[in-house]
């Protein structure tokens, strides 16, 4: 079988500059996951209809699934565990787990990143502006409530005490 | 497969020429990529095209707009200018898919696939506007948009031509418009039926319209009959009924899995109507 | 266990201890996980729902560069078993099926797994199944149960009649009360195939480890399916360790066996590591679905809105295994009535075979679609006899102490006359209906069972332990799905020890290394675990506060644990913990305890007319909706949700709400937009962009009421909430729907063609 084309990139990652040796139809997600050690980024149904796979790709909120890796390359790429560390973590993930916005968990890194995109370009969300934000991330376990009232806090908790 | 990444314009459409139709131009990949994931394509390779900068603009002129073709939804949907002059397109750009998606759909591409549900399509069917395209070794050449679909994901452009841009007269002050989206739910939904109208009126004389409908037949088109009726026109409600009735005879809408042609052709109807009730008379949708 | 003093843990909004790995992105999910040398499988699926496998050809597959295994019917040691589904001993009650690993001679539904292959990489394993060549020779079909009853209707299994099983229930003569009815209501409802549509494909890896171990690291809810993975394979079962991962979504679809058959064959053959991961679309494909079904109701009533009989008729869809089936219908059998006071009573249930995918366990496992039809015929009733829905229902809920129609005494509270209440009151003001949008309010009341039938011997096991320096270890086989089951283990670890949460750490769900607690299902985890880890904990805590009694020189009784202490009750004295352990471990007392909860047994004396208990107890609860309808296009909005729930005592009060709002959205969905719709055994609706679940841009306002009887047969009172909290949305939102409009659907879901059709037929008729 003849061997198909394979192409380097670079993707600055969570702030570090990574390499992979990916194929031109691969996409982010796969290349993330499986090439990269980036498991939190999570594939729910590989075409853009649910949301898990969600990053910031140069600050906007994506799809992973609907972007190929090469795409990517020399972009700036951030996900869920770039946002905050246990030691530090970033003020939406502190409000998605004391308010009760996650269950299962597996659309939360997604939710988190949609959330995260919305407050860099809106701190002072309303509620309608949260709701239209996320919804491109489906949740099948908490109703979305939780999460709406997580983000609302965490937006309130950034404009009031942001932390560097 | 294999994939290009021209730095240039004109590197691209060199390679979509040479390619003889099966090197596909990617862009966002919105659809592209699902489509490959169904082996609904099974390109050669790809011409990436997404990171061309100089296609992706706003621009108001003194009596248009233009807009480039990797301009992205995201773009459309947060532009003042185009909420200014183009309402419509702006209210149908919030609506098209889901927001991670619309950071990266673009205008180009939304009317390169040609869904007959195209989100953009209908608005920009009622602002007259026209596709500008290009190719290699050929002057560019534009099509009113009305003249751009040919099918169900079939459009005008030729395997080795790309749209450049897309160009409308700025909505006059004089005129109102509405659009309408029709879905299952409320993102993430594929058109049931979208209705996008603009209206010069007098008070409540009609003096032009422009009506666009999406998901109604093979491709968007604009209900030129309806249209007629309403030109020049008193609008009552009897002339209404009329323009309910004549739009269900215009179009050519199929079942499928999200609505049967009878529901398609009834909401035409009805959503028609209330639009031009809501310019006309001013009244809530 | 009702106990008054002020808790210190237990009800409090806490977050979950997984809660912080899952924001971090840190939690590894089944397909997070791969180990070195691995391989990857894909399976190869029937593309006719009912056909003869005339021949597999594997040799173009077996050719391919980086192929490692290409599996079929003949490889498996044994394909076929007749599996106890869900028990482990044999209860009778036609609860077996057989269980079929891959299709052999036939096809039976559309989707069905026909071939394996393990490859190098995933594009080898995609590229080997497009070379393997089957031969289908197509056959007619039945797709209909009601077709698929008739005796000439062609069999689905071979050997046997489509109708697994029939049920009945009676009680009084119903013909005698229909007699005495002064309106009678009759309607046939129907309910849809739909999806779990949990956000994580099933997925695991396999690996055979140093022991010869076959061991299946997975997302389930049932990491007990080890025994009929090892019946597979012919090994003893404890050649097979089955680990449940964190599971990112089961709602009973992952309660079968999924991928653990196929990842244990191809490591057992192989030898080395392998991954399966569905797509969406194979999910939606092949994986249980719940029980479309079709119910015919007549309800009769007095003037003054009294219920008098009812009679139904059951048929639901079993698709093209047995599965849980007979199982679900039961439950359906029991909830049939609602929770009414109804003298005559007769339900028949069939569940029957068809080509169709095979349905299963489905959150509210068969309470849900009854409970549409049940409350629509209540509504009815109501609008008919002119009385408030509302009052209707409380003139009928039955009370603590009285029976349902199979004889089953409700020993517990029953509060639906107090959530009925509190939910018509939360509505509030009434908005106007204006122009085409028609504003309505529906409520509506279900039964749901929490905890297994009592005659399935069930059982949980806990293992907690304390360490010497105080911190805590508990070790269950609970399998985790998201609505917290590991995690209230460790709250009541920590109200029973005084310990703060972070002292607690669980190790869940390893058939080798966890104690048994029994399948996270049938909402039974917190009574079940709950019950056996608070026994576990209490019987340390006797420990430490018996040797705390010697070295204080106190009564017993006057002791407590309290933050890492040892304390006397309004008294002075205290212990830090860490001395008391010492002291206890210098005496060579046990720091650890391993409790068995044992649910109560009931006998079922046969399984054709169902009298007597068949469960532990029932959650209550009433869904309150509010809708506005488009009368021109037929759309629904939903405005708001209610839910007033008796749970008991809430543990983790963001949870039991968390669920109430997740479960909400979850009935909403069945009701207005999700339908796996099947076309003669074809799914028409394959991705996520045909079946459609709720975006958070379509969610109402959800109200959360708890009441807390305390009379729940859970630790500290507590009643499940995990599947009661879908039962009723439906038809709460169905009846809001009349309301704004006047008229009434009888099948689900909702669509806004449906609405049109029937307001046309309104206007027409």
């Amino acid at each position: 079988m003849k061997k198909d084309q394979t192409y380097w990139v670079k993707i600055h990652i969570n702030g570090e500059w990574k390499r992979a040796e990916v194929f031109p139809e691969e996409t982010l997600l796969h290349v993330l996951r499986e090439k990269l050690g980036h498991t939190e980024v999570k594939e729910g149904c590989g075409k853009g209809d649910c949301g898990a796979c969600a990053v910031l790709l140069n600050g906007e909120p994506v799809n992973a699934c609907l972007t190929l890796a090469l795409q990517a390359d020399q972009q700036k790429v951030v996900t869920v565990r770039g946002l905050g560390t246990p030691d530090r973590p970033h003020p939406l993930q502190e409000s998605f787990v004391k308010r009760g916005a996650i269950q299962c968990g597996f659309c939360s890194a997604g939710m988190i990143v949609s959330a995260k995109g919305l407050l860099d370009k809106n701190p002072k969300p309303s509620r309608e502006e949260i709701k239209r934000a996320i919804s491109g991330n489906l949740c099948r376990c908490t109703g979305y409530q939780k999460i709406i009232e997580a983000i609302e806090e965490a937006a309130y908790k950034l404009r009031t005490d942001p932390k560097p | 497969m294999d994939t290009y990444r021209p730095q240039h314009l004109k590197s691209a459409l060199q390679l979509l020429k040479a390619g003889k139709g099966r090197y596909l131009m990617i862009a966002g990949g919105t659809n592209m990529i699902p489509d490959l994931r169904a082996k609904a394509i099974r390109p050669k390779a790809f011409i990436d095209i997404s990171r061309f900068k100089n296609l992706s603009y706003i621009k108001e002129e003194k009596k248009e707009i233009r807009i480039g073709a990797l301009t992205t939804i995201s773009k459309l949907a947060d532009s003042n200018t185009i909420q200014l002059f183009a309402l419509p397109l702006s209210q149908a750009a919030q609506q098209l898919g889901n927001p991670l998606v619309r950071n990266r759909a673009t205008i180009g591409g939304n009317l390169a696939d040609a869904s007959p549900a195209a989100d953009t399509a209908p608005p920009l069917l009622a602002l007259e506007a026209r596709v500008v395209m290009m190719r290699e070794g050929a002057k560019e050449r534009s099509v009113a948009i009305d003249q751009f679909f040919l099918g169900p994901n079939q459009t005008r452009l030729r395997r080795d031509e790309m749209i450049k841009e897309i160009i409308f007269s700025k909505v006059s002050p004089h005129a109102k418009t509405a659009y309408f989206k029709l879905g299952l739910r409320n993102s993430m939904a594929i058109s049931i039926i979208s209705i996008a109208l603009l209206l010069e009126m007098e008070g409540t004389f009609c003096k032009k319209a422009r009506i666009g409908l999406g998901a109604v037949a093979p491709f968007p088109m604009r209900a030129y009959r309806t249209e007629e009726m309403l030109t020049e026109e008193e609008v009552t409600e009897r002339l209404l009924e009329a323009c309910g009735q004549t739009v269900r005879e215009e179009i050519d809408p199929i079942s499928d899995i999200r609505a049967s042609k009878e529901y398609r052709t009834e909401m035409v109807s009805v959503l028609l109507k209330r639009l031009i009730r809501q310019i006309a008379f001013q009244q809530p949708v | 266990m009702n106990d008054k003093e002020e808790l210190r843990i237990i009800g409090k909004p806490i977050p979950r201890h997984d809660a912080w790995e899952k924001a971090l992105g840190l939690t590894p999910y089944a397909a997070d996980f791969s180990l070195p040398n691995m391989l990857y499988a894909k399976v190869l699926r029937s593309r006719h729902p009912s056909a003869n496998i005339l021949s597999i050809d594997t040799r173009k597959a077996d050719r391919l560069k980086g192929v490692r295994a290409v599996l079929t019917a003949k490889d498996v040691p044994r394909n076929e078993s007749v599996t106890r589904f869900g028990q482990t001993h044999t209860v009778g009650g036609g609860f077996e099926g057989l269980y079929r690993v891959l299709a052999d001679k036939k096809v039976h539904y559309m989707g069905e797994a026909d071939a394996l292959v393990a490859e190098e990489t995933e594009a080898i394993a995609e590229k080997a199944i497009e070379l393997i060549q089957v031969e289908y020779e197509p056959l007619p079909g039945v797709y209909d149960p009601l077709e698929a009853m008739k005796p000439d209707a062609p069999p689905v299994q071979e050997g046997r009649s489509n109708i697994i099983t029939h049920y009945e229930v009676v009680r009084g003569d119903v013909n005698r009360g229909f007699a005495e009815a002064e309106v009678i209501v009759e309607n046939t409802y129907r309910v849809p195939f739909v999806d779990h549509a949990y956000l994580e494909p099933e997925s695991g890896v396999a690996w055979v480890d140093e022991n010869g171990v076959i061991t299946i690291r997975v997302s389930t809810q049932v990491i007990e399916h080890f025994r009929g993975i090892a019946d597979i394979l012919n090994l003893p079962h404890n050649r097979v360790r089955v680990i449940g991962t964190y599971v990112g979504g089961g709602f009973g679809g992952k309660e079968d066996i999924t991928v653990e058959a196929f990842l244990a064959l191809l490591t057992f053959k192989t030898g080395r590591p392998v991954k399966l991961t569905y797509t969406r679309e194979e999910s939606i494909l092949s994986h249980s679905k719940r029980h479309p079904y079709v119910m015919e109701y007549k309800t009769g009533a007095k003037r003054d809105g009294r219920l008098v009989a009812l009679q139904a008729r059951l048929v639901s869809d079993a698709g093209a295994y047995v599965y849980l089936s007979p199982w679900v219908l039961l439950y359906s059998m029991v909830d049939a009535t609602g929770p009414y006071r109804i003298p005559h009573v007769r339900v028949d249930g069939y569940t029957v075979l068809t080509h169709n995918t095979f349905t299963s366990a489905n959150r509210g496992f068969g309470a849900p679609q009854v409970c549409f039809a049940y409350e629509s015929q209540m509504d009815e009733l109501a609008r008919r006899l002119r009385m408030d829905p509302a009052e209707i229902r409380k003139i009928n809920y039955l009370n603590k102490g009285e029976s349902l129609a199979t004889g089953q005494v409700l020993h517990h509270t029953v509060a639906l006359q107090e959530t009925t209440e509190r939910t018509v009151k939360a509505f509030g003001e009434k908005r106007p209906s204006s122009g085409t949008l028609k504003m309505g309010r529906g409520i509506a009341s279900g039964m749901t069972s929490y905890g297994r039938m009592v005659f399935l011997h069930d059982t949980s096991r806990s293992h907690v332990s304390i360490e010497m320096d105080g911190s805590v270890i508990i070790r269950a086989g609970v399998q985790d799905i998201g609505g917290g089951q590991a995690s209230s283990l460790c709250q009541i670890v920590a109200e029973v020890l005084g310990v703060p949460l972070e002292d607690i750490r669980i190790y869940i769900a390893d058939t080798a290394l966890t104690p048994f607690a029994g399948t996270t299902t049938a909402t039974r985890q917190l009574y079940m675990s709950g019950n056996a880890t608070l026994m576990a904990a209490q019987e340390i805590k006797k420990t430490l506060l018996r040797k705390a009694s010697e070295m204080l020189h106190l009564e017993l009784e006057n002791l407590d644990l309290v933050d890492r202490e040892v304390v006397e009750k309004g008294g002075e004295k205290r212990l830090p913990l860490k001395e008391v352990i010492r002291a206890c471990a210098s005496d060579g007392l046990p720091l650890y305890h391993v409790a068995l909860f044992k649910a109560p047994f009931r006998n079922l004396a046969q399984f054709e007319r169902i009298e007597g208990e068949v469960f532990p107890d029932f959650t209550y609860g009433t869904h309150g909706a509010e809708v506005a309808v488009d009368e021109e296009t037929g759309k629904v909005q939903v405005l708001k949700i209610i839910s007033c729930f008796d749970v008991g005592r809430a543990i983790n009060r963001l949870s039991v709400e968390g669920q109430m709002e997740g479960g909400g959205i979850y009935g909403m969905g069945y009701a207005l937009t999700e339908e796996v719709l099947l076309k003669e055994g074809i799914t028409m609706t394959p991705s996520f962009s045909e079946y459609l679940l709720p975006t958070s841009m379509d969610v109402p306002s959800l109200e959360t009421i708890l009441i807390e009887s305390g009379d729940g047969v859970g630790p500290f009172g507590a009643k499940g909430i995990g599947e009661p909290s879908v039962c009723s949305v439906a038809p709460a939102i169905a009846n809001a729907v009349f309301d704004a409009i006047g008229v009434r659907i009888y099948d689900l879901p909702l669509t806004p063609e449906k609405i049109l059709k029937a307001l046309r037929e309104k206007r027409n008729g």
